[in-house]
């Protein structure tokens, strides 16, 4: 399977009177997108604004961020089976606005959103800081039942960013990027002497709004599937998770996910790049212990000689993650988790749910439970009080100057556990 | 708690669906439990059903804490 992914560097974004791409500044048709949101008629209102890097702008409450993007050669446009209809993702060519994002701003529903702070001290703890947003905070029609309510916020966000990803067909990208693996076996033939290395992607996936979908079936259907790495980098995955904001794997971090970029980056030179297992994380005992068999036997059935793992979300999918490695490492597996740590505000406590010896390769995405201090913005897109009921945050931790104090909980993308950010934790 | 009462001298259960934790924790009783939004119930039963299961599950404990153990012990 062959990708191209050609990217349009982004320098600015404005408003205007059509949607396109110039000398990499992106102008936005602000009517046009909000009168095609509002061809769902569970929308009652649409505010399009923009956020830019260095603004002092906070946009709170987050659900959602998506790169916009569109199908130039092959199929999968759009998000198949979510916002167009079901094709193979993963081949042809696509167009990234790179360095441009559609925020995705809505009431609370499922309480645990987050806060992207554009300037200072905030903007070092999220990765979309850095990126050009068009923010789309939306409004539904009064009595929506509350997963009607989130579906219809969520896609308003996708659509978004396919209109907005629209600007990118006649332009020549500044620079092209291809992914391209073949079968297993091809490949094993290509590189006989190198490792085999698997990624397994744990995905939050428990109901309550908490759930993740691939090709638009809810993950939690699923026993774990082999998916080649390019459909995921290109649009087959949608996050549609209230879960804490600072370890969700938004959509755009399954767009851009690191650890598979990472993998490509060594494929053939270091590492054989096997595929990917997509890993539900269950609310039970029997789905928890029967996706680490099933798995593990995956694991074993594709020759892996080595497997990444990564976690989404804290608490409870530990144990999972736990699970998985221990029966890794049984059947002589190598295993490297990547997993943030829950180790309380002064980093003493446990930092994971759960435990296991032969856990002896572990790489830390940060602690959600550092606090940090929030200056006051000029400029919010949102609702600041939202802070009282988010993960992360509490009531009265906006002071009457602006200021914001919340855990990095409440931070977009700040712990990221496929490793789309900067922060780590060390052993003092 | 769990590890804290037991110390103190009094028998304990531990009723919980990750039961990996548990052992992790120390507790030495264990009853396995439904899942993480509804532990003793099951809201896809009808409630007659439901009624049975929860009764099921406490019974199961108050055997278990009847029980003499030596060892981590699971009551399934």
């Amino acid at each position: 399977m062959k990708l191209e992914i050609g990217r349009i560097h982004i320098k600015d974004i404005q408003f205007g009177d059509s949607t396109f791409v110039e000398d990499g500044v992106l102008t936005v048709d602000k009517a046009g997108l909000i009168a095609s949101l509002k061809e769902d008629e569970r929308i009652k209102d649409v505010q399009v604004d923009i956020a830019r890097p260095g603004e002092k702008v906070r946009i709170i409450p987050v659900k959602d961020v998506i790169e916009p993007r569109v199908k130039v050669e092959g199929t999968g446009a759009g998000f198949p089976g979510v916002t167009s209809k079901t094709t193979q993702c993963g081949q042809g060519r696509t167009h990234v606005l790179y360095g441009a994002a559609v925020v995705t701003v809505g009431d609370i529903v499922g309480f645990q959103e987050g806060v992207i702070d554009m300037w200072g001290e905030g903007a070092k703890w999220t990765p979309f800081s850095k990126t050009y947003n068009v923010t789309v905070d939306i409004q539904v029609v009064e009595g929506l039942e509350v997963h009607t309510h989130e579906e219809t916020v969520r896609l308003a966000g996708l659509r978004a960013a396919e209109f907005i990803g629209q600007a990118g067909k006649e332009v020549e990208p500044d620079e092209v990027l291809t992914y391209e693996l073949g079968g297993m076996f091809e490949e094993t033939a290509k590189y006989p002497n190198l490792p085999k290395v698997l990624y397994v992607e744990m995905m939050i996936t428990q109901g309550l709004l908490h759930d993740t979908y691939i090709y638009g079936v809810n993950a939690q259907t699923i026993l774990p599937s082999v998916m080649h790495p390019n459909e995921e980098l290109d649009n087959a995955v949608i996050s549609g998770n209230c879960v804490a904001a600072c370890d969700k794997i938004t959509t755009y971090q399954h767009q851009n996910n690191s650890v598979i970029l990472d993998l490509y980056a060594q494929h053939g030179k270091e590492l054989n790049f096997t595929g990917v297992i997509m890993v539900p994380e269950h609310t039970t005992l029997s789905g928890k212990l029967r996706v680490a068999d099933y798995t593990v036997k995956l694991a074993k059935m594709l020759g892996a000689d080595g497997v990444i793992v990564s976690e989404e979300g804290y608490g409870n999918p530990d144990s999972d993650l736990l699970m998985i490695c221990k029966k890794l490492e049984d059947a002589k597996i190598k295993t490297v988790l990547i997993t943030d740590e829950c180790a309380g505000r002064d980093g003493l406590s446990q930092p994971l749910a759960d435990t296991a010896a032969e856990a002896v390769a572990v790489v830390s995405t940060g602690n959600v439970s550092h606090v940090v201090t929030l200056p006051p913005a000029e400029k919010v897109i949102g609702n600041p009080e939202s802070i009282a009921v988010l993960a992360g945050g509490w009531k009265g931790a906006v002071l009457e100057d602006g200021t914001m104090m919340c855990e990095l909980n409440a931070v977009i993308g700040a712990t990221s556990e496929i490793g789309y950010h900067n922060v780590t934790c060390r052993l003092y | 708690m769990v590890k804290e009462i037991e110390r103190y001298g009094i028998p304990i259960v531990h009723m919980a669906t990750i039961t990996t934790i548990s052992e992790s924790v120390g507790a030495n009783r264990i009853v396995p439990t439904v899942a993480i939004p509804h532990p003793v119930g099951n809201p896809q039963l009808n409630s007659e059903d439901e009624h049975a299961l929860r009764k099921e599950l406490v019974n199961r404990a108050l055997n278990a804490l009847a029980t003499e153990i030596t060892e981590i012990t699971h009551f399934e």
